[in-house]
């Protein structure tokens, strides 16, 4: 059973397919950025609402409630650079309730979204990390004013869908303002700034 | 300002300390209570460990001729008198393991310097020694702690008798106490040492003080006693006081110490009739004024590393003997003069040396947890927050080392929550509130961040690191005339602080004056060559200026001593790009990519690789 399951998680990962991991994992220079963002979703179920997605507890969820696509929307009060999404979703529990399919999507309102980034699940159980940034060195980040995340299908043709967290990452700005470049030797860092 | 009233007070508490300490050494006939016993005993094993530290530690030192000229007898007196100090100082914060669940005694705050100033404060506002069985209790805790070391065998028979019953009352003292306990503990702290002293007092005034107290008064100097013990009355309002007293505070604040001494002994003629004492006047005064002279140093000393003017204060302790430097108040003030010309190492070093003097003194903790953020010495970090938090866990100072430590590990949420906390604690704690502010600046909440930073500087107007952290927030802000402002107060404040005078200069750069900036940050580069920032900067403003050669020669300077840096070799990729020479920048964009710079500086440095070919468009993205 376990090893069946390792070789369809190689097989999905290869495939440019989705399946969480157990811990949420980021790297240092990046920082939690939606906590002032505006979150809004297009259904949810009473009791289940868009405050599950960001109360920090894996227990609880949104649960949409109507016709897919299943849309989360983030809005942020300035432009901001992100880099990185990670959502919480357990297929264990779930079920059918999984998304499978996700489309990201980015721009200044609800007006001009572009679809940034298609990605599937498979059987996802823990934190699965969508990056956002595309091949080219200067699309390391995007600079948006709104994310959108759709979920267009889920596992074994549910209808409504159960998301448990969802956090954005962008990069951390330079503790030393107005500089082109960061510092990184010891030797800069220790006098770059008073406390 | 405050500040001075407090080592003001503090003078004059280790003064009745110390004239006691002369009068028990000098007499042999005293009818002493049990308790001069204890406190006698304790203090001469502090004289002991402070000679043992003296001989041990090997940091330089110049030891001042006129202190060594008088009999041993007396030396041995002076150095009595800062081990008494130390012996005061490490009892008071000891007091509170022993009281932990309750708030009690020992809440120092960073201005309010050492422990023991704020004793002498209590003394100086309730100067009677009503609460003397209570103060014995309180002071005895700790004792028997030190006692149980072993330091000391002569007197230690005597001690483990009396510590039984004497316990009992401290413990019905806590009882009774309660809330007001914090109060009246300190206050009988200082009872015991104050009543002891004007019983050894009384003995001598019959005999000496005439001289003496005429003495003093000479001393005493142009400002008028009215003034002085007004300020007194005037309980925490002090720093009133502080401010009328101007910059020369030195020439009063000696004088306010002699008068509030000639104040007791007056009290003590007319209080007490003790009898006869057979003590040599000369020797006595000769005591006393080696005593001053000392006091005269350390209140020098204080005064100027009061006033940020760091390297005075350094010259002024170096004039210390070696049993007088290797305190830990000392030592304790010597790393925060290098603390504030921002030498950390150095800084370190001298706050690890007075820990291992007085382990338990949180006096300056804070601002060595600081230095070891600033040197990301993570482990000694967390290790010194959680010493601190046992020594005790209601002292603003360890829950700042604490909140330093989770800053080191960007945790700044958790960071602020601790600073929160220490905020709590005291509130008139300036490093605290400036401490939370970075933090808030850290989690970009920029509107918090300057609520905090004015909340240290109604505390402290004179807090430079939050005129420094205003500073930051505006330059982020792009608010360039109010950078530039908040950098020259804190500049102003810390004149030998290269990091401000850097900062200070990118304030200028921005606003694009930039001479007056290239002059500000040469003088950087001269006051502290060991801080690569200011060449750095200086090579930004150059390269602004489109002065490649000169630029590129500091940045050649600074590849030499932080050959780890990305970003020197980032701006010598681009001003090569600039002068064309398209091979030599893709070397150094090169060099730059291996040492993995963080993710928005690897974005940056490839689209300019990419873009190296093509002209002028990558100006504007770099």
């Amino acid at each position: 059973m376990a090893t069946e399951s390792e070789g369809e998680e190689d097989a999905a990962t290869a495939a440019g397919k989705l399946t969480g991991i157990p811990q949420l994992s980021v790297e240092d220079d990046l920082r939690e950025m939606a906590n002032k963002a505006a979150w809004s979703v297009s259904s949810c179920k009473p009791g289940n609402g868009v405050l599950s997605l960001r109360d920090d507890n894996l227990d609880t969820y949104w649960q949409s409630d109507g016709a897919q696509p299943h849309l989360v929307n983030i809005q942020f009060q300035k432009k901001v650079k992100l880099q990185l999404l990670v959502l919480y979703v357990d297929f264990k529990l779930d079920e059918s309730y999984t998304p499978s399919k996700i489309s990201i999507r980015a721009g200044d309102g609800f007006h001009n979204l572009k679809e940034i980034k298609t990605v599937e699940l498979v059987k996802p159980v823990g934190w699965v990390h969508i990056s956002l940034s595309g091949t080219d060195p200067r699309e390391t980040f995007i600079h948006t004013f709104m994310l959108q995340l759709a979920v267009l299908s889920n596992h074994l043709n549910g209808r409504d869908t159960h998301i448990r967290q969802i956090k954005v990452y962008g990069p951390r700005p330079n503790p030393v303002p107005r500089q082109p470049f960061h510092f990184t030797s010891p030797e800069f860092i220790t006098y770059s700034c008073l406390r | 300002m405050r500040n001075y009233v407090y080592s003001v007070l503090w003078e004059v508490r280790v003064i009745t300390s110390v004239t006691s300490l002369l009068l028990a050494s000098n007499s042999s006939t005293l009818s002493e209570s049990s308790s001069h016993k204890i406190s006698i005993g304790d203090e001469d094993r502090s004289i002991q460990s402070s000679r043992v530290l003296g001989l041990n530690d090997s940091s330089p030192k110049q030891p001042s001729k006129n202190m060594h000229s008088n009999s041993i007898k007396e030396i041995s007196n002076t150095h009595v008198v800062m081990a008494a100090g130390q012996a005061a100082n490490s009892g008071s914060s000891n007091l509170s393991l022993y009281n932990t669940p309750s708030p009690v005694a020992s809440q120092q705050s960073g201005i309010a310097p050492p422990p023991l100033c704020r004793n002498g404060f209590f003394n100086a506002v309730s100067c009677d020694g009503s609460s003397k069985p209570a103060a014995n209790a309180a002071i005895l805790a700790p004792r028997r702690k030190a006692m149980e070391e072993g330091r000391l065998r002569k007197v230690s028979g005597r001690l483990f008798s009396d510590s039984g019953p004497r316990r009992s009352t401290r413990l019905s003292g806590e009882a009774t106490a309660g809330i007001n306990s914090n109060a009246s503990q300190a206050g009988g702290g200082t009872g015991t040492n104050h009543s002891s002293s004007s019983r050894f007092l009384g003995g001598f005034s019959s005999s000496s003080s005439k001289t003496s107290s005429a003495a003093f008064r000479t001393m005493t100097g142009r400002k008028g006693p009215s003034c002085i013990s007004e300020s007194f009355d005037e309980g925490r309002k002090t720093e009133v006081f502080g401010d009328s007293c101007g910059e020369d505070a030195s020439a009063t604040m000696s004088s306010v110490a002699i008068f509030v001494d000639c104040r007791y002994l007056e009290e003590d003629k007319i209080n007490l009739h003790a009898g006869g004492l057979s003590v040599h006047d000369s020797k006595l005064i000769n005591g006393i004024r080696e005593l001053l002279g000392l006091l005269r140093t350390l209140g020098e000393g204080y005064r100027f590393s009061c006033m940020h003017r760091s390297q005075e204060a350094l010259e002024v302790y170096q004039k210390l003997s070696q049993n007088q430097y290797n305190t830990g108040w000392v030592l304790s003030q010597v790393g925060k003069a290098h603390f504030e010309m921002v030498d950390y190492f150095e800084a370190a070093r001298f706050f690890d040396l007075s820990r291992r003097v007085s382990p338990y003194s949180l006096e300056g903790m804070d601002i060595y947890s600081t230095i070891l953020y600033h040197l990301k010495e993570e482990m000694k970090l967390s290790y010194l927050a959680q010493e601190l938090i046992s020594i005790d866990r209601l002292a603003p100072q360890a829950w700042c080392a604490m909140g330093n430590c989770y800053s080191l590990q960007k945790d700044h949420e958790t960071a602020l929550k601790n600073f929160q906390r220490a905020v709590h604690l005291d509130s008139r704690f300036a490093y605290a509130h400036t401490l939370s502010g970075h933090e808030y600046v850290a989690l970009e909440d920029f509107e918090n961040g300057i609520k905090c930073y004015q909340r240290a500087l109604q505390v402290d107007e004179r807090h430079y690191n939050s005129w420094y952290g205003l500073g930051v927030i505006y330059l982020r802000q792009e608010k360039f005339q109010f950078a530039e402002h908040h950098f020259r107060r804190a500049f102003f404040i810390n004149p030998r602080s290269s990091v401000l005078m850097c900062y200070l200069g990118m304030s200028l750069h921005s606003l694009r004056r930039n001479e007056e900036a290239l002059e500000m940050i040469e003088k950087a580069i001269l006051a502290d060559p060991k801080n690569p920032l200011p060449l750095y900067q200086k090579a930004n403003i150059l390269l602004s200026l489109e002065r490649y050669d000169e630029a590129l020669m500091n940045l050649d300077q600074l590849k030499e001593c932080a050959p780890q840096e990305t970003s020197v070799y980032a701006m010598m990729g681009k001003i090569y790009k600039k002068l064309n020479m398209h091979e030599k920048a893709m070397f150094y964009f090169g060099l730059a990519l291996d040492l993995k710079p963080p993710a928005t500086d690897v974005a940056i440095i490839k689209s300019a690789m990419e873009k190296l070919y093509l002209p002028d468009e990558m100006g504007d993205s770099l």
